[in-house]
């Protein structure tokens, strides 16, 4: 039985269920699936798998209060949509209402140029021991990771306000890291691409394992970053991480509607930034990371504008938080699987470009440093942090003398503030890797912008 | 659950080993002081572990009927897995370990909400300002282990969980959230979590500035759990072999002060982290990892305790859809003859640490980290005088563990770890 067939033959037991469930909405959502990864280090296979998978869940909004049951035994369904049922019953909450939406009934597909069902397993695995070599290849490098992953899923939607949705999507990419050693010194570097679309994704990353080959040799030689308050330069990966921490999170209302005070930070109209500052969350994006043609609530992706011109003007919605705060979901409510709650996170996040050169960024900030590339980032929604791949010293208007372990960190509202320069050569990144929040990780996920000029930027490390 | 893999297939192997999992749960959720969501999860699967030729492929499926199908798929990619020369363990005497306390998702929820609500009332009667979200999660699962090597076994577990977060936003967009948790095998009381809330909560309400320089750091039992992840990455089998631990060629040598003595143990009755066998089916036992300062063993699982020529310390770890990796299972660190009080006095002029932001994305292959200080306090004249923020600590904690850390005779557990209150006499504050 083909995936598609096997998920279809519980459709009409579903929507039965959902025709016969007294509540003010409901919504079930199934998927199954294959997947494949091979995971070369050093010398070692260290783990290729070939596996399925399946699940569902059934969710039920009633009198303010969401019930939720999920299951990898499709037989079960039954019993466990009866149990959900006794316990929505006794639950009585304050939330009024959650936001409408036409029905939407449409099927998707990935594109692709090369299906990855059509690439032998020998073909990946031989790719994988490509890029593995490569990163091999300097003589200071002590062990590496070379990771391939693909997976294919039919995920199927249905809820009562009359949506259906099948959607055949497929999730292609690789990570690669080395790692070198000298003496006691021990130094990773990673990089990693990915998106929804088919084997093309991991085709031609050479280059990829070259950088993180080099990188992870030429920083056995770099200092620590000084510790201070700097004017630095983003590259468009670090700015990326950037606005995606410090914030996208912000902007995601569930950390937002049932606090006066949040309200209040975040209201609509607020100035935070230079009028060339605008940040856009859009999960209609193809081939991104962060693409998806509808939200797990049903509700269509689309661009929502943050912050345009500086000025703060949406957030990131579900269907309850929208209704909450009066505004129009956009496509935000994700679950990491079709048996977790759908909660509200980004897409694909990204800075428009402005209008400045990176010469005229590295120019005004002399003496500061250029900080390029990320390791990974968090935030308290007030303060954040995230590391930078590397920084280098910019001295006389060029990025010179290279650094390491250099860790960014700032209060959000003032580090937008001090968003001087926005250039105009934006970039997008995405990885194998991803976004967590409330234990759903990790997320696919995309960011990015054009390069940045920022003042004062917190540099963890020791003063020079 | 029955996960036997069909004879034609596994006939044809040199060894194999399935694992099966199962387990429902059922979640309530109190979000912004009000009942949110109560849900009810299921999951389960099984994984193939199969050696053709000396060779390893593994597969999974989403239910223990998929085993014949994932074995299948195993021998397919084995002649392109790693060559393993080791043997799997057989039928043992296994120990004895109460980690089941039956099917907790049956519970009755009507008094886990009402204590629920009393808890956030509590909160909120001194901080009227305070969201609170709070979370409870009970259920219980088993894990069964088969293999060609004779061993047969499978376990229950069953896991209450609370956790609860208290959130204030001032009006200059200053946030102070402040966690805590607790968790056992059996319904947990949880006052002691929320009057150490409460605790961290009352002694935030000011902000002090603290200059920037070496400063005498505590770290709560909470934050030094936190900073211990950085330690036993390097103390992990696969890390040594892969020459990439600081630790290499450093078994049976002091690298810490001899104040410093830490166990794995899976052993500890009532704890959600213990089982009597790991999951490659290896007799669980308490170990000390470091004792007084001294590396004496390193956590392994099958795989690289057989690379290193060692006794397999039982830590693989596994869901069902993955090889197994190595990962602790209760951590326990020793306390130290001195009272908190008076290393909260020796710090003076420094901080009480609790939470960080950001700590893991250092290099921390070497030690070395850099955080940002989610929740620290000023210390004055042994008592904290207000909350610090906006500020980074930067260290490298090989050698400050090495150096001369002072531990409390009091230890709380956070999560999988028991630990002390731990005093760094000298860390570098950036800001």
């Amino acid at each position: 039985m083909t995936l598609r067939n096997a998920a279809r033959n519980m459709l009409p037991q579903l929507e039965k269920l959902l025709e016969s469930i007294p509540c003010d909405y409901a919504e079930a959502r199934l998927t199954i699936g294959e997947s494949t990864a091979i995971a070369l280090s050093g010398l070692e296979v260290e783990s290729i798998s070939s596996g399925e998978s399946r699940g569902g869940s059934l969710r039920i909004f009633d009198r303010g209060a969401w019930s939720f049951c999920s299951f990898n035994d499709f037989a079960e369904i039954p019993s466990r949509a009866e149990s959900l049922l006794r316990r929505s019953a006794r639950l009585a909450g304050a939330a009024p209402g959650l936001c409408r939406s036409r029905p939407i009934i449409a099927r998707y597909s990935t594109k692709t140029e090369v299906p990855c069902d059509d690439v032998p397993f020998d073909e990946k695995f031989e790719l994988v021991r490509r890029y593995n070599e490569i990163l091999r290849s300097p003589s200071s490098v002590q062990t590496t990771r070379a990771m391939y992953r693909d997976s294919r899923s039919i995920f199927l939607y249905r809820n009562t306000e009359g949506t259906e949705v099948s959607y055949d999507r497929s999730f292609c990419g690789v990570s690669l890291a080395a790692i070198a050693k000298d003496g006691s010194l021990i130094q990773p570097y990673s990089e990693s691409a990915a998106g929804y679309g088919g084997f093309e994704l991991a085709l031609g990353r050479e280059e990829m394992a070259e950088n993180a080959a080099r990188m992870a040799v030429d920083l056995l030689h770099a200092e620590p970053a000084p510790g201070g308050s700097f004017n630095v330069v983003m590259d468009p990966h670090l700015a990326g991480v950037f606005i995606h921490e410090a914030f996208g999170h912000l902007s995601e209302a569930d950390f937002i509607y049932e606090n006066a005070r949040m309200m209040e930070l975040m209201k609509r109209g607020r100035r935070l930034g230079i009028g060339d500052l605008s940040i856009v969350d859009d999960g209609s994006l193809e081939g991104l990371a962060g693409f998806i043609p509808i939200d797990d609530e049903g509700i269509a992706s689309g661009p929502t504008y943050l912050v345009r011109n500086g000025v703060l003007e949406g957030h990131l919605h579900s269907r309850e938080t929208a209704y909450r705060m009066g505004e129009e979901p956009g496509g935000n409510a994700r679950a990491i699987s079709a048996a977790a709650q759908p909660i509200v996170r980004m897409t694909n996040t990204y800075i428009e470009n402005g209008r400045h050169r990176l010469d005229e960024m590295l120019d005004a900030a002399e003496g500061g440093l250029y900080v390029a590339d990320a390791l990974g980032g968090q935030t308290n929604l007030e303060m954040f942090t995230f590391s930078a791949g590397y920084g280098r010293e910019i001295k006389n208007g060029r990025p010179g003398k290279l650094y390491r372990d250099v860790m960014l960190s700032g209060n959000t509202f003032q580090t937008l503030s001090d968003i001087a320069m926005i250039g105009g050569d934006r970039a997008m990144f995405g990885g194998l890797g991803g976004c967590g929040k409330k234990g759903q990780s990790p997320l696919p996920v995309s960011f990015g912008g054009p390069h940045l000029m920022v003042k004062n930027v917190l540099i963890g490390g020791r003063r020079p | 659950m029955r996960i036997e893999p069909p004879l034609s297939l596994s006939a044809k192997c040199r060894w194999y080993d399935v694992i099966g999992v199962s387990g429902r749960s059922v979640g309530v959720s109190y979000r912004s002081n009000r009942l949110y969501s109560v849900s009810e999860k299921e999951s389960g699967g099984c994984g193939v572990r199969v050696n053709v030729d000396g060779r390893v492929g593994f597969s999974y499926a989403g239910e223990a009927e998929g085993v014949g199908r994932a074995m299948s798929r195993a021998m397919e990619i084995a002649p392109y897995g790693d060559g393993e020369d080791y043997e799997l363990p057989g039928a043992s005497m296994l120990p004895s370990v109460d980690c089941d306390s039956g099917r907790l998702e049956e519970l009755d929820e009507a008094p886990l909400l009402a204590g629920a609500e009393e808890a956030i009332e509590r909160i909120r009667s001194s901080f009227p300002e305070a969201e609170v979200d709070l979370g409870i999660s009970f259920g219980s699962g088993e894990r069964r282990i088969l293999n060609s090597a004779g061993f047969e076994g499978s376990y229950r577990h069953s896991s209450f969980s609370v956790g609860i977060t208290a959130t204030i936003v001032s009006g200059d967009g200053v946030r102070l959230s402040v966690s805590e948790g607790a968790s056992s095998t059996s319904p947990v009381d949880y006052g002691d979590a929320v009057r150490r809330l409460l605790w961290k909560l009352d002694r935030a309400r000011d902000v002090r500035n603290v200059e920037a320089g070496e400063v005498p750091v505590v770290c709560t039992p909470k934050a030094f759990a936190s900073l211990l992840g950085i330690v036993i990455s390097g103390l992990s089998a696969r890390s040594i072999f892969k020459g990439i631990s600081p630790f290499i060629g450093k078994l049976e040598s002091r690298v810490f002060h001899e104040g410093f003595t830490l166990l794995d143990d899976p052993l500890a009755d009532g704890s959600v982290y213990s089982y009597p066998f790991d999951d490659e089916a290896v007799p669980a036992r308490t170990k000390k990892i470091i004792d007084r300062g001294v590396i004496v063993e390193w956590l392994s699982n099958l795989k690289y305790a057989a690379r290193l020529g060692v006794r397999p310390s039982g830590n693989g770890s596994r869901g069902h859809a993955s090889l197994p990796g190595i990962s602790t299972s209760g951590v326990v660190v020793d306390g130290g003859a001195r009272r908190l009080d008076s290393l909260l006095a020796e710090a003076r002029g420094g901080l009480l640490v609790d939470q960080f932001i950001g700590l893991g994305q250092s290099n921390t292959l070497t030690g070395e980290f850099k955080a940002n200080l989610d929740l620290a306090y000023a210390l004055e004249n042994g008592a904290t005088a207000g909350r610090v923020k906006d500020c980074m600590l930067v260290g490298n904690l090989f050698e400050l563990l090495a150096s001369g850390p002072v531990f409390s005779r009091e230890r709380i557990r956070y999560g999988s770890t028991l630990a002390p209150f731990v005093l760094f006499p000298a860390v570098n504050l950036v800001r």
